[in-house]
């Protein structure tokens, strides 16, 4: 097959996702590779193509043809392997851009939707490994929803020495205010809070804290334990403070789509700081996963649907008077906006890696969150026990010091 | 006539703002002391108006740089221009008795102000009703808050005393079913309710803060009589809307003094609607420029197929137009259905997407060129793209998060309590008066069949704060 393309130094892609249908991982991604998108104040096309697509599941309402009919560059295969070989019998693509978010998978006992992402990556190594090259990889979101697949997932990049860089698009995205975790800083606490269920948003809570936390002093230890809080018991650790109250506020004062209350009196006012009775009236299933880093600093990531509609984060930094705190902006096509920029710094930041070949932050802390998210679906369906997480004791690693979130 | 009593009052004002300037960095915010009393004057008390948003949060507090801020301001009295026409077409108690029809037991005279605001319960709960979108909500917060609900202007001054007895007036007037003129502007009562608080001021001697929201007036004159008014009495006046100080995305401005060739700012809405706002948020840029304001020369506004035309001409740059577009997150047409990206310029779609395009040229004295392009059908958000020698094209999306919260109004409630708080303007009220000239004479030049107009009124100069004003805390 070919290796000739139109431009020998633009790197080749090869994508393989889930689905492509409107407003799905798959199509926010590939469609900024393939169109391009607004980027520091600019129209920005990547100087790369996407060549060749493998689609999991298609059927209504899949887009590949018609992205193909626009971009003939681009060319659908049957198989993984094909995608990554163009139809030949070795590796002939620059670097690989795999979304594993979407499509209709079994679920885990605990309740998780198994997605392909490991199944993807091992039939991507395959070729890598059958060509004797291999090439940077972007994984989007979470690495796999099994722990062993994830754990092997990035010893093996390591091993086979290609860059993996995945995660969501919490980590990268605006923040209002416009602000970064002080590199070296001292913390003793930190929460984040988002809406979502568990087993997907939860994924966005934890990477929101992760960006920030691991530039603490030290870089990141890894976690001890965690521990899952529903229901009541959601409102009586609330009421012991498990986790401060004052980083919730500020957390909170940060969102910009607070609820109004239910109770009479306030539903006719539009921005107000709920009581946290009017909170129990519009969080229904309330979710916290709580747990604690072997340095001591202890996190909180707080599902809270029905408060809010955004992502925000707080954190007790030592030495600054109150806490430190800010909104992960995401524009939302649900109504709020029409395009799903964030998506945006997560492209730029795989092109980063395909053009220099480095990954732009380490997967090690997708590798935790990824942890993370099981723990905390495992201590729910335990019956809200502690876990103890030894597997995640053992990540450690340390930040790119330099920032990757939007701000240009 | 000066007495003796308001040469004191204005003396005492004076140096009173001289004494207070030095503590203006010193954290307005934890100001100490006696709460500041404010009356709010407004057109309609209602869920989601402009009125609503804004009031309230002098009732219940706004978030601020990371806390929810309560503001130390008492708001003792207000007035609902609504309720006040209603009550004046309604039919009096002698018509009504000359009729046969019942009184409402709680209606006075004037069928406002009785009962209310009167009896004060302070924190109680009025019993649950049932609130229709349209239902007045001013007499249901006096109920919880304690505030006078007042029948007219100087009664909300003077919470039915004989004195001032307020120490700033917040007012936001905005289109309830006001009439519009002949080039489609709809008559606000803003200029009104500004004289009715001077002839207060004036009576006694003593003026205090003033915010006006959003334009000064339709009528540019107006505007200028205002703003002379408030320099001659000397009390602090600030104006406008909160596109100026909301968020950025991502966090830039124009650098301080630096030299701006050219700008082009995109949003959306109609005529003498949200133009106004994007128009201010253009200023608010502009005028940090090098000189600061010197004022504007001549306007056109161009619509339809001639925006185009003009585009291609080089009137304005198609470069920062996509400059500025780059920055959207609400590109329509082939976005809605499915969710692709697209450069609205270069692919050519934007004349489909745009029925009824308006382009607002700004010409400047100093030679720096604006147009506003009201793009509605294209995009649902505001940007600006300007083109800064030796800082290439700075752009950023004025960013307003979504109702019904519209935190971008907290931005605005800050900068009004700071003003209030310090008695000095957090920016000049010359930024505003430009503005409202500059929408009165786009309209006109619309009215007269779209030609450039010389515009020797808006030879308006002044100083931008050295500091941005918008947020980013």
């Amino acid at each position: 097959m070919p290796e000739s393309t139109t431009s020998a130094h633009r790197p080749r892609l090869a994508a393989v996702i889930t689905a492509y249908k409107r407003l799905l991982h798959g199509q926010h991604v590939v469609d900024r590779f393939l169109d391009g998108y607004g980027w520091a104040g600019t129209f920005h096309h990547p100087a790369m193509d996407v060549v060749s697509l493998y689609v999991d599941q298609r059927g209504e309402g899949d887009l590949s043809q018609e992205r193909v009919d626009r971009h003939p560059t681009m060319k659908i295969y049957p198989t993984i392997a094909e995608t990554l070989t163009l139809g030949g019998s070795k590796l002939a693509v620059d670097g690989v851009v795999v979304v594993g978010e979407h499509g209709t998978y079994p679920l885990t006992e605990t309740g998780i939707m198994k997605h392909p992402h490991f199944e993807f990556f091992e039939q991507i190594t395959k070729v890598f490994r059958d060509s004797g090259r291999s090439v940077p990889y972007f994984n989007d979101k979470e690495l796999s929803w099994n722990w062993e697949w994830s754990k092997q997932m990035v010893d093996t990049s390591r091993q086979m020495g290609f860059p993996l860089q995945g995660g969501s698009s919490l980590a990268v995205t605006w923040r209002v205010p416009s602000v970064e975790f002080p590199l070296g800083a001292t913390v003793h606490e930190a929460v984040s809070i988002g809406y979502g269920g568990m087993g997907s948003y939860d994924f966005h809570g934890l990477e929101t804290i992760h960006c920030m936390v691991e530039r603490r002093k030290g870089g990141e230890t890894g976690v001890e334990w965690l521990q899952t809080y529903r229901g009541e018991g959601f409102w009586t650790a609330w009421q012991q403070g498990v986790w401060p109250q004052a980083l919730v506020k500020a957390a909170l004062c940060r969102s910009s789509t607070l609820a109004p209350g239910l109770v009479p009196g306030s539903a006719t006012f539009t921005d107000t700081f709920p009581t946290v009775e009017q909170m129990r009236a519009l969080v229904p299933d309330p979710v916290a996963y709580h747990y604690q880093h072997r340095d001591g600093l202890r996190c909180t990531m707080l599902l809270m649907n029905g408060l809010v509609r955004d992502f925000t984060f707080a954190a007790a930094i030592e030495g600054q008077a109150k806490p430190f705190s800010t909104q992960m902006y995401l524009p939302m096509p649900d109504g709020r906006t029409t395009l799903a920029s964030f998506f945006s710094p997560l492209v730029y930041n795989a092109e980063q890696m395909f053009l220099t070949g480095k990954a732009q932050y380490p997967i090690e802390r997708t590798l935790l969150t990824s942890g993370l998210l099981i723990a905390g679906v495992d201590s729910a369906h335990q019956g809200m026990q502690r876990v103890q997480t030894a597997n995640l004791a053992a990540v450690h690693y340390q930040p790119n010091p330099e920032s990757t979130f939007w701000r240009s | 006539m000066l007495t003796r009593r308001r040469f004191v009052e204005y003396s005492a004002l004076s140096s009173a703002m001289l004494a207070y300037r030095p503590l203006l960095h010193n954290g307005w915010a934890q100001t100490p002391g006696r709460p500041l009393r404010l009356a709010i004057l407004g057109s309609v008390y209602r869920y989601q108006s402009q009125m609503q948003t804004l009031a309230d949060r002098f009732l219940i507090g706004y978030p601020y740089d990371g806390e929810w801020h309560m503001p130390n301001v008492q708001v003792v009295s207000v007035y609902v221009d609504q309720l006040a026409r209603q009550a004046e077409a309604a039919p009096s108690p002698y018509q009504l008795a000359m009729t046969g029809a019942k009184v409402a037991p709680s209606s006075s005279a004037k069928g406002i102000a009785g009962g209310l605001g009167r009896e004060h319960v302070v924190g109680a709960q009025s019993a649950p009703e049932k609130l229709e979108p349209m239902s007045d909500l001013s007499r249901a917060r006096s109920q919880q808050f304690g505030f006078r609900l007042c029948s007219d202007i100087p009664e909300a001054l003077r919470c039915g005393g004989d004195r001032i007895a307020v120490d700033a007036v917040l007012t936001i007037v905005e289109q309830d079913d006001y009439p519009s003129n002949d080039r489609g502007q709809i008559l606000l009562p803003s200029y009104d309710f500004f004289q009715q608080c001077v002839e207060v001021f004036e009576d006694e001697g003593r003026a205090v803060p003033y915010f006006n929201h959003r334009q000064l007036s339709f009528s540019f004159e107006q505007a200028q009589t205002m703003v002379k008014t408030a320099d001659r009495l000397r009390f602090p006046l600030l104006a406008g809307s909160s596109l100026p100080v909301t968020w950025r995305l991502p966090d830039v401005d124009i650098p301080l003094g630096a030299e701006v060739e050219e700008a082009v700012m995109v949003g959306v809405g109609a005529f003498d609607g949200m133009d106004f706002d994007a128009l201010e948020a253009l200023q608010c840029m502009l005028e940090r420029r090098k000189g600061g304001e010197t004022g504007v020369k001549a306007v056109q506004l161009i619509e339809g197929d001639d925006v185009w035309a003009a585009g291609n001409a080089g009137l304005w740059s198609k470069d920062l137009l996509s400059s500025a577009l780059s920055r959207s997150d609400t590109p329509l047409g082939l976005t809605v259905l499915d969710g692709r990206t697209q450069d609205l310029v270069a692919s050519g779609v934007l004349p489909q997407l745009v029925k009824n395009p308006a382009a607002y040229c700004i010409e400047y004295t100093d030679g720096t060129r604006a147009t506003l392009l009201m793009l509605n059908g294209a995009i649902m958000d505001f940007n600006i793209a300007a083109r800064v020698a030796g800082h290439g094209l700075v752009s950023t999306q004025f960013f307003l998060p979504p109702p019904p919260n519209d935190a971008h109004s907290a931005c605005l409630a800050a900068k009004i309590e700071q003003t209030f708080q310090s008695r000095n303007a957090a920016y000049p009220a010359e930024r505003t008066l430009l503005t409202t000239g500059l929408l009165e004479a786009c309209l006109q030049s619309r009215h007269k069949l779209n030609q450039r107009l010389e515009t020797p009124q808006l030879a308006i100069s002044y100083q931008p704060p050295a500091e941005s004003q918008y947020a980013r805390n």
